[in-house]
């Protein structure tokens, strides 16, 4: 019996879902070797009580989000957290610096306006939940899900990048925006994207979180360096990472 | 080896000559910087550049290569060929053609490498005089020179180039593509002014007496701890190095999960896992250790072995390192007592 | 564009097909895979040494490096003692008998058996270390009239992790043997030695002038065994060690087995001490 598979979504614009839907001709391939019990993007049936690999994108924002990520936990064989927001709490998870009350004030005015069912804080779901593997990113990139989701249907271990970007950018001979004068984050970001927005002429944000081989101290210097205030830094790194412990220090 | 002269009008005939049986490939301007390209029309090939972003290993052992491709099934190999197209590069600085030279010593020494053989015999080594660029350091290795390792190199007179021919194939390309006269008295004058100049051209010579003991007698050194504070372990220095010839090996699964293709990519010993082993046991945790590491082969394990350093000191590192560790100042503080 | 053809045997990355043709499961973590190569020109040139090792290879999760097992006078078919520790071995020790997976090698180099021959023999293991050495402690058995005494210590953590066992069982009885076996954690069956494998020094007597020393084990061991060789009067040139590194291509060119100035996979595993001590990093 192949694989039965579920796509679920938290808080998010479900964008890592549409990457799903972009990659038609080895989604074919892949619908193969699995059974595709549930995609919530695509499908209006209920979610099934049983399956074997569950795929989760978006933040945890509610305690209904909360319930089905135990729920998940407790039925699904391997969890596959995918995107920023489902790996390092990403856009949603901004909502957590200042006041929460305020954000929803300023967004839905004042009054008792019931916005979502016993909302929490944002924060990504490996914060409930332990998972698996992690597609970290925004958007996924879809080389990437499908490496994550082949291991995972071969039961391998996670193989997650823990070193920063600049070696793929490399070897992919982009002009480093500091010989510019300009601020790249992805002297501190967790590669495996192929060094993407940079190849397109775009710094990178640190979508994809903090690496873990990154030296974030010595970065903080030499920014420091070419006049980049580490207040400055954060800032910026905080964009998908507000709950990066290294990032608010 | 014999000695021929062209003057400099007659360059795109010999590019435009070359295209028609062969691939050319040169340095081309990308941005302010260089990179080693296919040349389409003779004006593209810069031979005015300084150095290319990545060195012509990339056109060798590329950063990414398909080895073979198998069926998961009965593991077994569908296809291991090597295809190589008869190809020309174009300007290489006498630094990159040494560093193919340390290259080769790995790839075509013992367990000969199918890969980046086909890739090496079927492509023919033009090079070309430069001048010394701030972070270059060749002159320290004595790899400001090269002397064979290529069929053909220039060295720019100003009007003309005086050419070095090495190999039979090389001299062939100039009789077929290009009109060229045997070099006089008064060429090699000038060629021997040309070398003298260029060597008085590099502003400072590193120390590297002793440096191999060195490593081992400063083995402790807290200099060590100084750039593992500083370094960002992010291998761009093992990336755009000419002679870091390190790789990773991964599978990749076709999406129905049946076929797939055995990967090599370039890895760096700067990263974490690179020295780990799967119970978990990592024989080099410190950043200081991994940036050691990387002199400690350089200039002694690849030197005990073959009696050369693995540096052609080239400056790319020194270039692309964020957090400025250059091996001029590695070296440099060896050299004249470690940290202090 | 023109295809450079090569021999099968040209790529040295290119692994052979070998059939699994036994599986024993020895603890609940290791199993020893018998393995015969496929193609019969192939494995008749396969000729291996103690201490050298082989690269894994199963297509679509990836290679590992195993030391062989079995002794060289073993003909035709090779034993990995493999411990479910990775993704690749986590993969093998899901196979069945029959199944076919890829071998490259032998890589390395392996204990100077020709120049061992004549002397003593003094082989200490701790846990999996005992997978390597087992090659040679077979390869001597079978060579027995060519050694003088062979003293062998075994250590690991508790009983469960004693490995072999039923080929120790048999070996404890004869007495061309001397073999001591010793745990950390002992349980009411134990009734050997308890404590570390440096304690069962004090109670073997060999002669120093005379024996080769061979150690295996996890990397914290080797400097206490060697210390205890060391006191006992034996050269350093005459105690080997196998060091486990990661050895991803076996063939001296990817870099991660890099250990001091030399590389595990070609320049290694084994290494005398006297090479060892001159490795930095290495004990």
């Amino acid at each position: 019996m192949p694989p039965r598979v579920v796509v679920v979504g938290l808080a998010s614009d479900f964008g890592c879902q549409v990457q799903m839907t972009n990659i038609e001709d080895q989604l074919l391939d892949v619908l193969g070797r699995i059974e595709l019990s549930y995609w919530q993007l695509a499908s209006s049936g209920h979610m099934p009580e049983e399956y074997d690999v569950a795929i989760v994108e978006g933040a945890v924002t509610t305690g209904e989000h909360v319930a089905l990520l135990e729920r998940i936990r407790a039925t699904a064989s391997a969890v596959i957290a995918i995107g920023a927001c489902a790996v390092t709490g990403g856009i949603p998870a901004l909502a957590t610096s200042g006041s929460l009350d305020d954000h929803y004030a300023c967004v839905y005015g004042e009054g008792d306006v019931e916005v979502a069912c016993g909302r929490i804080a944002p924060m990504p779901i490996t914060s409930v939940i332990d998972v698996e593997y992690r597609v970290p990113g925004c958007p996924i990139d879809m080389d990437e899900f499908t490496q994550v989701l082949s291991r995972a249907l071969q039961g391998l271990s996670d193989c997650i990048p823990r070193e920063p970007m600049c070696a793929i950018c490399k070897t992919l001979e982009n002009i480093c925006f500091y010989e510019r004068g300009e601020v790249c984050l992805g002297l501190i970001t967790r590669t495996g994207c192929n060094a993407r927005c940079i190849t397109l002429g775009r710094p990178c944000t640190g979508c994809r979180g903090l690496a873990e081989d990154a030296n974030l101290e010595s970065a903080i210097l030499l920014l420091a360096e070419r006049g980049v205030s580490r207040e400055d830094l954060m800032t910026r790194a905080r964009l998908y990472n507000t709950l990066e412990e290294a990032f608010t220090r | 080896m014999f000695f021929r002269i062209m003057d400099k009008d007659r360059l795109p005939d010999l590019v435009a000559g070359l295209s028609k049986g062969f691939e050319v490939i040169g340095p081309v301007a990308k941005g302010e910087r260089f990179v080693f390209e296919r040349i389409e029309t003779p004006e593209m090939l810069r031979l005015d550049y300084d150095t290319t972003l990545l060195p012509p290993k990339k056109l060798f052992f590329p950063p990414e290569e398909q080895m073979m491709r198998f069926r998961v099934a009965d593991n077994e190999v569908v296809d291991d060929e090597v295809y190589a197209a008869p190809r020309v590069i174009f300007g290489l600085h006498p630094c990159d053609i040494n560093a193919l030279m340390l290259m080769d010593n790995v790839f075509l020494g013992e367990y000969e490498d199918p890969y980046y053989r086909a890739r090496r015999e079927s492509t023919m080594l033009i090079g070309v005089s430069c001048k010394p660029t701030d972070e270059c350091f060749c002159n320290a290795w004595g790899t400001d020179e090269v002397h064979w390792g290529f069929d053909v190199f220039l060295t720019d007179l100003g009007d003309r180039y005086f050419i070095s021919v090495r190999s039979v194939k090389g001299a062939e390309l100039l009789d077929e593509f290009v009109a060229t006269r045997d070099a006089d008295e008064s060429d090699t004058a000038a060629f021997q002014q040309h070398t003298r100049n260029f060597k008085n051209s590099f502003t400072d010579d590193l120390d590297t007496s002793q440096l191999p003991l060195l490593l081992d007698a400063k083995f402790d050194d807290p200099l060590w701890d100084r750039l593992g504070e500083r370094c960002l372990s992010c291998g761009a220095c093992s990336m755009v190095c000419p002679t870091c010839y390190c790789f990773d090996v991964t599978d990749r699964l076709e999406a129905d999960g049946k076929t797939g293709t055995r990967v090599r990519t370039w890895d760096s010993c700067q990263f974490t896992q690179f020295a780990e082993v799967a119970h978990g046991q990592n024989f080099r945790e410190s950043r200081a250790s991994r940036v050691k590491y990387r002199y400690y082969h350089k200039q002694w394990g690849y030197l005990s072995k073959f009696e050369r350093v693995l540096c052609v000191g080239c400056g790319r590192c020194a270039r692309a390192c964020l957090a400025g560790i250059s091996p001029r100042e590695v070296v440099t503080a060896l050299e004249m007592g470690g940290a202090s | 564009m023109s295809p450079l053809s090569r021999e099968f045997t040209a790529n040295p990355y290119r692994p052979w097909p070998a059939r699994i043709t036994s599986i024993m499961d020895l603890t609940e973590n290791e199993k020893l895979f018998e393995m015969r190569i496929i193609d019969d020109s192939v494995r008749e040139a396969f000729q291996f040494a103690s201490g050298q090792f082989v690269e894994l290879s199963l297509f679509g999760v990836g290679e590992a490096p195993i030391s062989i097992s079995s002794a060289p006078s073993k003909q035709g078919f090779i034993e990995l003692c493999v411990r479910n520790a990775g993704d690749v071995t986590g993969a093998l020790h899901k196979k069945q008998c029959g199944d076919i997976v890829g071998l490259r090698g032998p890589f390395g180099r392996g204990f100077p058996f020709k120049e061992m021959k004549g002397h003593d023999m003094l082989l200490v293991a701790g846990g999996l270390g005992i997978a390597p050495l087992k090659s040679l402690i077979n390869h001597i058995h079978d060579d027995r009239h060519d050694f003088g005494k062979v003293t062998i210590l075994y250590g690991a953590k508790n009983p469960s992790e004693i490995l072999f066992r039923y080929q120790f069982d048999m070996w404890k009885h004869r007495d061309d043997f001397e073999l001591i076996l010793t745990v950390d954690e002992p349980d009411d069956t134990w009734g050997d030695e308890v404590g570390r494998v440096t304690r069962l020094f004090d109670m073997i007597d060999i002669d120093p002038t005379n024996t080769y020393g061979a150690i295996c084990g996890p990397p914290v061991m080797y400097r206490f065994v060697i210390d205890e060789m060391r006191k006992k009067g034996m050269d350093a040139d005459k105690i080997y060690v196998s060091f486990e590194r990661r050895m991803k291509c076996g063939i001296g060119k990817c870099g991660h087995c890099g250990v001091g100035h030399q590389y595990a996979c070609i320049d290694g595993p084994v290494f005398n001490y006297w090479e060892a001590m001159n490795l930095q990093e290495a004990i």
